[in-house]
């Protein structure tokens, strides 16, 4: 019988060594944070951080302002780059190079640098909107969407490169679609699990960002609040860190699971 | 007038002349197809009546109506597509709904009409699938009755078989014809395969280098190639060079061999041509009132119902495809034979 080719058992011992080291880089640190953060009470293990940190209110509302403002980068981003990529494949392929480009600004342009120009431009007349509330909150969101541009335009992008959109848009035309019937009704759904992980890796970017938080809105968002309890207090800087941790993976399981199960359009790239 | 009719229309892609001088009429409830060799600008053609790209010059006019500039989708055309198409998104049923729900028809419409069509496309209980789940060939029946199910005013066909084996093709064409009549559907049907624009059209347009070469019924394209290009291009065809001797009475020679032709048109001034013969009107042995050349037998190709025998006619190679019978003895590599042919079998291209 033939069971394929064979591995020598040298290399298969290997191959799980280093298998075991990258794991021990890995969850080395993490398992010597959440052992720290239960140590919060002398001399026994508790949960006291983890109770210190949820109890605090401020936890939860900047948790959830971030959570909210990275919704509505999802939103805005999804709007902005699923339309873009779409017409640059299907009619502009010339200018793919140039779009790609300026997706990768974030990478070459420091986030310091991009919210100090953000505040310089919009802190004075014709286009005041550092001195409210809901404007900050807007310049916060579009510097977002900048940032995860990279991330977000590959993944749509790769999503159309699996469809033949040129191809399914004529058949659209030819049965009496228009633009909005053919994005709305074709290239959103059949775009769902490119939408989907690029929604994540936006969400999970947005919740854990400080930079353009700090000098936006400061504790309001999630990213300085961590930063600051982590400066000031070790054990529920530690808490914070695991629990941060934990809601990325619940996310990438939850968006893995839903991006699967519920949206079955999907499946045929799979199937392909 | 015409159905369907495109007059002077030509495509220019930067340098790349893709059509031009095209000037066809097609009739209500024919189905014309175009046949030519890569890049000789069928899918252009098809593509502007469409609507998916606009003629360089020319006129399109649907049902009386100058479409020539109309976007695609206030065209009321439909389309099958070689790769199907279909909208990974949607099931069967949605498919085929598309169509019909852009156009706000009534549900209970909606469901009739696509009942109708998955009956008619023999895929009754499909409708709930996903196109994933469906053969390469029922996919495409898919989208035919996908693009039926709007009743378009044409429907256009891109080589909607070739991406399918065999077997399919065959009964897949045939289904397009039966239901192409049924509804009494104006069709047009791009194709590089001679043998499917042969069987399905009820009229064959052969294209070369973005032109027309000849419009008529598959017999008469067939039959009465108006150009070298067309006869060569359309079944297996045998060119022999002959001398003219006789111009009046229709006597050629090929290597001194004297050839009998029935004159379609005069040979008078001529002193060399090419003589053109299907391989189905040879025989082999002597029978008198026929023409008759000798050869020896290079090779015998036995393909079922036909024997393919390739002769060497005095360094002159040609094919002679014999009906298969039971009882008939093949003939051997290197045996002298003898062919004949009938006067009316062959015809004179000038040079
Ligand atoms: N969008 C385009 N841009 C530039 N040239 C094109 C374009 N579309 C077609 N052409 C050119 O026009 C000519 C005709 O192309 P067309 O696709 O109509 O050929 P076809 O007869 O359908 O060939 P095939 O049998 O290979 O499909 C070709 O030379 C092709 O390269
Ligand atoms: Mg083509």
């Amino acid at each position: 019988m033939s069971q394929g080719p064979s591995i020598p058992l040298r290399q298969r011992l290997l191959s799980w060594f280093f298998l075991f080291l990258g794991a021990l880089y890995f969850f080395l640190p993490l398992i010597a944070t959440l052992e720290f953060s239960l140590r919060a009470k002398k001399g026994v293990l508790s949960f006291l951080a983890y109770e210190r940190v949820l109890r605090d209110p401020k936890f939860v509302q900047a948790f959830t302002f971030s959570l909210e403002m990275a919704l509505l980068t999802v939103i805005v981003g999804v709007i902005l780059v699923v339309p873009t990529a779409y017409w640059i494949r299907l009619r502009l392929p010339q200018l793919r190079p140039i779009v790609e480009f300026i997706t990768l600004i974030p990478f070459v342009v420091p986030a310091i640098v991009l919210v100090f120009g953000l505040i310089r431009v919009f802190s004075r007349p014709p286009l005041l909107l550092t001195n409210s509330e809901t404007g900050t909150q807007i310049l916060l969101v579009a510097g977002y969407v900048v940032l995860v541009l990279p991330y977000l335009y590959r993944a749509v992008d790769t999503g159309l490169q699996a469809l033949d959109i040129r191809t399914l848009t004529e058949a659209a035309q030819s049965l009496g679609a228009d633009w909005w019937t053919i994005i709305t009704r074709i290239i959103f759904p059949n775009l769902r699990s490119a939408i989907l992980s690029g929604a994540f890796l936006t969400i999970t970017i947005v919740m854990g960002e400080l930079t353009m938080a700090s000098f936006l809105v400061g504790l309001r968002a999630f990213g300085p609040y961590m930063s600051q309890v982590g400066q000031n207090r070790a054990y529920e800087g530690a808490a914070l860190a695991v629990i941060s941790f934990m809601l990325t993976w619940a996310f990438t399981t939850l968006f893995q699971f839903v991006g699967r199960r519920a949206l079955g359009g999907d499946q045929t790239f799979v199937a392909r | 007038m015409a159905y369907l009719s495109l007059t002077g229309l030509s495509k220019q892609f930067g340098q790349t002349i893709a059509v031009e001088h095209f000037n066809l009429e097609i009739e209500r409830g024919e189905l014309v197809s175009f046949l030519g060799p890569s890049g000789c600008g069928k899918t252009t053609t098809l593509r502007m009546i469409a609507g998916f790209e606009y003629p360089t010059t020319g006129q399109i006019v649907l049902d009386g109506v100058d479409i020539t500039h109309l976007p695609p989708n206030r065209r009321h055309i439909g389309m099958v597509f070689q790769s199907y198409a279909l909208f990974p998104n949607l099931t069967v049923a949605e498919n085929i709904a598309f169509g019909l729900k852009i156009a706000r028809r009534p549900l209970e419409e909606i469901r009739k009409t696509v009942q109708e069509m998955l009956d008619l496309i023999h895929l009754s209980d499909y409708g709930n699938r996903y196109p994933y789940q469906l053969s390469g060939g029922q996919q495409q029946r898919v989208a035919l009755a996908r693009a039926l199910a709007i009743h378009p005013r044409v429907l256009l066909l891109d080589e909607p078989l070739s991406a399918l084996d065999a077997k399919i093709r065959v009964e897949l064409r045939e289904e397009i014809r039966r239901i192409q009549q049924t509804l009494g559907i104006t069709a047009v049907y791009v194709t590089h395969d001679q043998e499917e624009a042969l069987s399905l059209s009820d009229r064959v347009v052969v294209m070369n280098a973005g032109h027309i070469e000849q419009a008529g019924t598959p017999f008469e394209v067939y039959n009465y190639p108006k150009t070298r290009f067309v006869a060569s291009f359309i079944g297996q065809l045998n060119l022999l060079p002959v001398q003219v001797s006789d111009p009046a009475r229709g006597v050629v020679l090929f290597k001194n061999t004297p050839i009998q032709v029935e004159l379609t048109a005069p040979l008078a001034g001529v002193s060399e041509a090419t003589l053109a013969l299907r391989p189905e009107e040879l025989n082999l042995g002597e029978v008198p009132g026929r023409n008759h050349l000798r050869g020896k037998v290079l090779d015998v190709m036995f393909l079922g119902a036909i024997v393919r025998v390739r002769v060497d006619l005095q360094g002159h190679e040609a094919l002679a495809d014999l009906f298969n019978e039971r009882q008939m003895s093949l003939p051997r590599v290197g045996e002298e034979v003898t062919l004949n042919f009938p006067p009316h079998a062959c015809w004179i291209i000038h040079e």
